[in-house]
């Protein structure tokens, strides 16, 4: 069912080239350089000085480390067990969720919210919540450390907060497949069972796969959870032993660069595997059904929709924001949940005797917005180089702009240092806002990048073919044709995006110029200090100004000519 | 819309632009004491401080990684192993400032010298039914099965420095006790709040070798808590300045480290509940003479911290 490509190949002209080689040069310098630096720093231990002495001396001593070994293994299968239970979770409500129509759009701003939540902070609430004396056992007298404190436990927690990748693409696919398939093999008799298993899933499996490959190189890259709950139950992950070489002494910039080269390897197979599996299960349908439609379910259906959603949402959502709200209005930590020690002093303090805080919020609101929008744009650019018009230039351009996501971030942080502190640049980003700009697009890149390449994929080929026919110019098929139907995947990208961003801490705390603050240095500073309830109470409002922003936005786009939904 | 992101972004630029002439400062937390030592030293020489504020890891992993085009003028850890390695290494400025006079010979050297200290301790959580202890090997006890816990010496530096004194004593008798510890139901968290924090909260009730001056904070602000010193002697964990020699501000750089050392700046260490490095300034908590120390070779113990971290790592396993 893949389009036909090959008549595309000879079109073009200047404005594809020049649109092209902005978005290659534009890859190449956020992305290519730093990851380059990386690589050569593990090639040559002493490049952090500029010298080229003792090559390739890194790599023996680390490839016969046997707790490297196992924390290859438990990394893998950490990623493996949070794609499997993210994708059952995301599936299902993204199935729910399609069927309520326009009245399921409550659940797509509750289920970003977990994205809002640093998963640092995010894994400090359950563990808030369910250890030994924990607000669960304070109120109903048992707790869930057994759990809590295991290896599903990790697998758990880091699956309720980034299920939503597969959900968000997931949904956003079945809209655009709609309803017709599964209408026509009703009503020639099909089972509910065969028509999922036959019709739906089978439509929407490259948009699961490809938010699988994200899912998966996320966990295995994702630093908070692993260091917080890893550590206490005594399991390495890869992560955790970079972050231990950055920093722990004597601090080995170049060992941490040979263990990423290790992520790297990891994020090359899933990738490969990911385009074995995308072109095995690529579908794409012949006219586009994004108008959002009514729900289609009964009263009963509706209801029990709304009810299994908002169980997730309690989960995921409700139960930390709920725990690090407890945790920010408990005066004392050992004073307990009891209503003479719970107070709004930490919020108001925030905005009295913290200076620095109101600074922080906006910082990070500035970074968030430019850099989704950045982003986005080359998302949307590079997702028509990739699945339009390809050229052999687009499978490396694809894997250079999903490479961020297998990267750890402090290791990324290092690269950039290496790339952009040096004396022979004329200006440079570093020490200054840019950098953090630089870092944070770096990182985010991948995710508008995979949402609309598997998008793009799904769309008919037909209209884009009419609309060159009838002479549209490349910038005509991107803006006119393609895009009213890429507008909702955009966007919710750009959430995603957003989201993340406004809280991204590991590149932050290494990367910030002096004298400057984003919200989540704030809450590592505060937390670091140990004072807790500041630290959650800023958490909690960065949660809240992020989230409305993005309900805002939502609202305001919902508003608009309902031609492009 | 764009006119108004673009002139901001210009504004960020400029405003976070650093110029040759301040003074670039990397400090470890905590950072409203690094944040007040900046400010009045700007206020007394008119001299801009670029002030950098990190974990002690994330500062020397950003200084590292500087090395092409070092950046920082001034460095300030929590780990005094820092900087007998960078001394060692010959990349510090040597310098002694004339009010270290009455800082201790064991917390300056030629190249660096102490900003103040913490010393380590053991905190309890007060609402427990749980006797008080007095004496590290306490913790073996019965009582506290389960209780305890330890920040871990490979990411908390002031951990480390008690396993290093502790071994420095008796290395059988520490690793036997921390291999005790650990039959009774010890677990070693992560770093120094990782290991406060659950007793805190009351899911643990103590702290083996808690960072004093966090603690001391915290029950000031009401926490049920108690910080013990053991009479048997515990650790200082020394918070050392240094000035890279790749400084190209190395006046301003030595008058930052006079500035930390006068009678100011010391008081402003001293408001944070940190000791003093100078025995002539007075501690808002336990001071010189309210602890026993046990007396060990810094220097030493820096050369033998790979080893004494594997056999941490083999007591707890």
């Amino acid at each position: 069912m893949m389009p036909a490509q090959a008549p595309h190949k000879q079109r073009g002209g200047v404005l594809r080239a020049s649109l092209f080689l902005a978005t290659m040069g534009f890859a190449s310098v956020v992305v290519a350089m730093p990851v380059l630096a990386v690589i050569l720093f593990a090639i040559f231990p002493e490049l952090n000085a500029l010298s080229l002495v003792g090559a390739f001396g890194n790599f023996a001593p680390h490839f016969d480390d046997p707790r490297l070994l196992q924390a290859v293994f438990n990394s893998v299968a950490l990623a493996v067990s949070v794609c499997a239970i993210s994708t059952v979770i995301a599936v299902v409500a993204a199935l729910l969720r399609v069927r309520l129509g326009r009245r399921g759009a409550l659940w797509d701003v509750l289920f970003l919210v977990p994205f809002l939540i640093p998963p640092f902070t995010g894994a400090f609430a359950w563990i808030q919540l369910g250890q030994n004396n924990g607000f669960i056992e304070q109120i109903f007298g048992f707790n869930l450390s057994a759990v809590l404190y295991s290896f599903f436990g990790i697998v758990v927690v880091m699956a309720l907060n980034l299920f939503p990748i597969v959900y968000f693409t997931t949904s956003s696919a079945l809209q655009i497949v709609g309803q017709r398939y599964d209408d026509v093999a009703r009503v020639f008799g099909a089972t509910p069972l065969r028509r999922l298993f036959r019709i739906v899933l089978p439509l929407v499996g490259a948009a699961i796969v490809s938010s699988n490959l994200l899912v998966f190189i996320m966990t295995v890259e994702e630093f908070g959870t692993a260091e917080i709950l890893g550590r206490r139950v005594g399991i390495d992950f890869v992560v955790t032993y970079i972050h231990e070489k950055l920093s722990d002494w004597p601090i080995d910039l170049p060992g941490a660069s040979v263990l990423s080269l290790i992520l790297i390897v990891i994020a090359l197979c899933a990738y490969s595997l990911h385009l074995k599996l995308t072109k095995q299960v690529a579908t794409s349908v012949d006219e586009v059904q994004s108008q959002a439609r009514e729900s289609q379910l009964g009263m009963a259906g509706t209801a029990v929709s709304h009810i299994a959603l908002g169980l997730l949402a309690f989960v995921a959502v409700g139960l930390p924001l709920l725990s690090i709200l407890c945790s920010a209005m408990m005066q004392r930590m050992s004073g307990g949940l009891v209503w003479s020690n719970l107070n709004f002093d930490a919020f108001i303090a925030l905005f009295t005797t913290h200076e620095g805080a109101l600074d922080a919020i906006l910082t990070s609101l500035h970074l968030a917005t430019v850099t989704a929008l950045v982003t986005v744009t080359i998302g949307i650019l590079a997702a028509f180089f990739i699945v339009r018009w390809r050229s052999v230039l687009s499978d490396p351009l694809d894997f250079l702009l999903t490479l961020p996501n297998a990267l750890p971030a402090m290791t990324l942080a290092v690269g950039l240092i290496l790339v952009w502190n040096q004396a022979f640049w004329p200006w440079t980003p570093y020490n200054t806002w840019w950098v953090m700009l630089l870092a944070y697009t770096c990182i985010m890149l991948p995710y508008p990048v995979r949402m609309i390449t598997s998008t793009l994929r799904q769309l008919p080929m037909s209209m884009q073919d009419a609309a060159v026919v009838y002479g549209a110019s490349d910038l005509g098929v991107i803006l006119r044709v393609n895009g009213p139907a890429l507008l909702g995947v955009s966007v919710a990208s750009g959430f995603i995006v957003f989201s993340i961003a406004s809280r991204e801490l590991v590149t932050s705390l290494l990367l910030t110029p002096p004298g400057f603050e984003t919200v989540s240095t704030f809450v590592f500073h505060q937390f670091d200090q140990g004072s807790v309830n500041t630290a959650m109470a800023m958490s909690l409002v960065s949660v809240l100004i992020s989230g409305g922003f993005i309900a805002l936005a939502n609202y305001l786009n919902s508003l608009g000519p309902s031609k492009g939904r | 819309m764009i006119r108004t992101l673009a002139t901001s972004l210009i504004a960020m630029m400029a405003a976070t632009a650093v110029t040759a002439d301040d003074l670039t400062v990397y400090s470890a937390g905590p950072k409203p004491l690094s944040a007040a030592l900046a400010e009045a030293f700007t206020a007394k020489t008119g001299i801009t401080v670029n002030l950098f504020q990190s974990t002690s890891g994330k500062v020397m992993a950003r200084y590292e990684a500087e090395k092409a085009n070092p950046q920082a003028d001034v460095l300030i850890s929590a780990s005094w192993g820092h900087a007998i390695t960078m001394s060692e290494a010959g990349e510090l400025l040597p310098y002694t400032s004339v009010n270290a006079s009455n800082v201790p010979d064991s917390l300056k050297t030629e190249d660096y010298v102490a900003q103040g200290a913490a010393a380590i301790a053991m905190v309890y959580n007060t609402t427990l039914d749980m006797p008080a202890p007095s004496e590290w090997s306490d913790l073996t006890d019965a009582a506290y099965k389960d209780m305890v816990t330890m920040p871990d010496p490979a990411a908390s530096g002031a951990a480390l420095s008690l396993v290093q004194g502790l071994a420095s004593q008796d290395s059988d008798a520490a690793w036997e006790l921390i291999s005790d510890l650990k039959d009774n139901g010890m677990i070693v968290p992560g770093a120094n709040a990782a290991a406060l924090n659950p007793v805190l909260s009351g899911a643990r009730g103590v702290v083996f070798g808690a960072v004093d001056y966090i603690a001391i904070g915290q029950k000031a602000a009401g926490e049920a808590i108690e910080v013990v010193y053991p009479e048997s002697g515990t650790v200082l964990a020394p918070r050392p300045i240094m000035i890279p020699a790749s400084t190209d501000q190395a006046d301003e750089a030595k008058q930052f480290m006079d500035f930390v050392l006068s009678e100011e700046g010391q008081a402003l260490v001293a408001e944070r509940m940190i000791l003093p490095a100078r025995t002539d300034i007075e501690a808002k908590r336990p001071g010189w003479d309210a602890l026993t120390l046990i007396d060990f070779d810094y220097v030493q113990a820096a050369a033998d911290a790979e080893a004494t971290k594997a056999a941490f790592a083999a007591a707890v396993e």
